[in-house]
């Protein structure tokens, strides 16, 4: 079945069906009470002219019945003017009086002694309506019939009824049409609300959870709904901050200690065993803050209008680990673009990904070799290390959670490049990783779009919800 | 050195001390906020060490109340949170630099020399590294403690780098510096004066070096 997905289109429609079902019947049924309602009143009038005729019948000294119609009646009654024709019968069918010449009944039929009958139909060639009413003269049972020929009723009232259609019937359509759009208006305002909540709504997301639907001015139909979506929103938003607040103390309760213990070697006097010490809670801490950055994507959503430069990303992420890269007598060097590369997205979560990256690419690539981070203009930035490069059938699985090649090896969780490519996901760009010409790992992450001008900075205007 | 160390762990706190002290700090210690805003109301340190996680409240309220008051001594942050909105929010705030932990005990006392080191501040005279000093106000080069010719472009640089020694220095950062935003600059000019210093300095035994990152500025450390 057809459903539709409007409320005002379901009004049109099942509104058009009324106003055609409407517009028949109505004036149909008008002009049948109409017609009947002229029958009644012509009835009427016959009546009158019997119960006249009948006043003007006596019987006389032959003992037979005579009339005595007035000018008006012999007039009205007469041949020549044709119209209106009487006639008096007995109980056994006899014509008494008759205003034909040959003095004959009305009908061939015999009228009933007992009861007031009408008739109407063709009889010698002219269509008469015409009534049967029983009386008394004279100590007499008569049947006087009065009759008028339909052809000539110069009467208003059949003018009206005959007319009815062409003058009066057509006027329901508009009407109703009329009604019709006065209806739309009447559901587009009472939507008016509904309209406006949910421009409100296509706001609501991980960066705005604290945005609700107005109930006031909401159609009473409709507030059900809108209470309910905005628990949802109440229950979410508890989620999202839950997930917040636990990654922000997770961050102290786990870092502190770390802090503490970091502290404690560097006063320990025995150098080799503080070196080691020191590598361990530097691993240790790097895990903590891989997991909190794991934790932290959870709920991280990039802002419709954020953008980042690739080139400030990938300067920043070398400028911060060429210090750690020359410590262990490696290297990080810039190339590629100059100018800004700007892509849609969150420049602090993009350095993340770099930054795993690079320090992927410098735990693998061996002394006195260089990392180097490009930065390609369409849009991708490219890490390329001199390490053993990674085999073919591991370049899928490398992405996952936890995944080592090694899992003797230490200082490396197996998170860093899962982080990667969650950050990836959510910037809807693609990593992947291959191996470079002379030895070594290339990870490129590349952009679906490049912005050629910077986006102007818009904040999305917000309703505020009290 | 009067250092004020505002960290509520006490463990943390005492190691702190033990430590900052061993580097020729002199260490005063403030657990809460409310006492540190009593405290800073009254005294004067040479620098402050501000914890942000407090028991009765954020540590930029101290920093904000601080800098309302027209107090501009050096305040190095100490977070447990490292992601930039926390650090940009604490640098708003007037703070002159960021610690996320944990960390090492060397770069906390190495930045706040740094700090110590801006101009206008005490150690903002003479900036040291291995056996070389450069004399901000004279302009003077001194390697184990000789006095060195170099040129004024040098030591311009010189002192970029050791103002940030340990640290990279971005390219354009120093261009900017050496002939302001405006001037085109030949797109080796830094190199070259670069590539002089370096060499002036093997020349002279010096016990730093100049590093090139490549694509992004230049860096000095220790070491030959």
């Amino acid at each position: 079945m057809f459903r539709f997905r409007s409320v005002v289109g379901r009004a049109i429609a099942l509104h058009l069906v009324a106003i055609a079902v409407t517009s028949i019947c109505m004036p149909l049924a008008l002009y049948l009470m109409l017609k009947y309602a002229a029958q009644d009143l012509h009835q009427n009038a016959l009546r009158e002219q019997a119960g006249e005729l009948a006043g003007l019948i006596d019987r006389g000294a032959d003992g037979a019945l005579h009339v005595h119609l007035t000018a008006r009646l012999a007039d009205l009654y007469s041949p020549d003017y044709g119209r209106y024709s009487y006639a008096v019968g007995d109980a056994s069918g006899r014509v008494l009086l008759s205003s034909f010449p040959d003095g004959r009944a009305i009908t061939h039929a015999l009228p009933p002694i007992s009861q007031e009958i009408s008739f109407s139909g063709r009889y010698d060639g002219t269509n008469i309506f015409g009534i049967s009413v029983p009386t008394e003269i004279a100590g007499q049972k008569v049947w006087i019939e009065v009759s008028q020929d339909l052809a000539h009723r110069d009467v208003l009232i059949d003018d009206i009824v005959a007319d009815f259609f062409f003058r009066v019937g057509w006027i329901t359509a508009p009407i109703l049409l009329l009604l019709l759009v006065i209806d739309v208006v009447i559901i587009r305002r009472a939507l008016r609300p509904v309209v406006a909540a949910s421009r409100l709504a296509e706001q609501i997301g991980p960066l705005h959870t604290e945005l609700r639907l107005p109930e006031s001015g909401m159609p009473r139909e409709v507030q059900p709904l809108v209470r309910a979506v905005n628990q949802a929103l109440d229950r979410l938003e508890e989620g999202f901050r839950g997930q917040r607040e636990f990654t922000a103390d997770a961050a102290h309760e786990l870092r502190t200690p770390l802090a503490i213990l970091r502290t404690q070697i560097d006063m320990i006097d025995d150098g080799k065993l503080a070196q080691s010490l020191r590598n361990d809670v530097e691993n240790m801490s790097r895990l903590v803050n891989q997991l909190l950055e794991m934790a932290e994507l959870e709920t991280f959503v990039i802002g419709g209008s954020e953008t980042a430069d690739l080139v400030a990303v990938a300067a920043e992420v070398a400028a911060f680990l060429a210090p750690i890269a020359l410590a262990q007598d490696k290297r990080v060097a810039m190339t590629g673009a100059r100018k800004p590369v700007l892509v849609p997205g969150n420049p602090e979560m993009l350095g993340r990904a770099v930054r795993n990256l690079v320090e992927n690419a410098l735990v693998h690539t061996p002394a006195r070799t260089t990392v180097e981070i490009e930065v390609d203009p369409a849009g991708a930035i490219v890490v390329s290390d001199r390490g053993p490069g990674v085999p073919a059938a591991e370049r899928e699985q490398i992405f996952r959670r936890f995944w080592r090649r090694d899992r003797r090896r230490q200082g490396s969780s197996g998170l860093g490049l899962s982080i990667v490519a969650r950050i990836a996901e959510r910037h809807a760009a693609k990593i992947s990783v291959d191996n470079r010409p002379g030895g070594g790992a290339v990870f490129i992450l590349a952009f679906p779009m490049v912005l050629t001008a910077p986006a102007a900075v818009s904040k999305p205007e917000l309703a505020p919800v009290s | 050195m009067r250092l004020l160390l505002i960290e509520d762990n006490e463990r943390f706190a005492a190691l702190l001390r033990q430590g900052l002290t061993g580097a020729g700090f002199s260490v005063d210690v403030l657990t809460t906020a409310q006492e540190a805003k009593t405290a800073l109301e009254m005294g004067r340190w040479d620098v402050i060490v501000l914890d942000r996680g407090l028991p009765d409240g954020d540590g930029i309220e101290v920093l904000t109340e601080m800098r309302g008051h027209g107090d501009n001594t050096p305040v190095l942050i100490l977070t447990a949170h490292g992601n930039l909105k926390d650090r940009v929010n604490g640098l708003q705030s007037g703070a002159d630099d960021y610690l996320v932990k944990p960390f090492a005990l060397e770069e906390l006392v190495a930045r706040l020399q740094a700090l110590l080191r801006r101009p206008g501040n005490l150690l903002g005279l003479a900036l040291r590294l291995g056996n070389l000093t450069l004399d901000t106000v004279a302009r003077q080069v001194f390697v184990a403690d000789r006095p060195v010719p170099f040129s004024a472009r040098e030591i311009a640089v010189l002192e970029h780098l050791l103002r940030r020694s340990g640290r990279v220095v971005a390219k354009t950062l120093l261009e900017n510096s050496l002939y302001g935003p405006a001037q085109e600059v030949g797109s080796n000019a830094v190199e070259v004066h670069v590539h002089r210093l370096r060499r002036h300095l093997v020349q002279t035994g010096a016990s730093v070096q100049v590093h090139t990152v490549r694509g992004v500025g230049y860096m000095i450390g220790e070491g030959t």
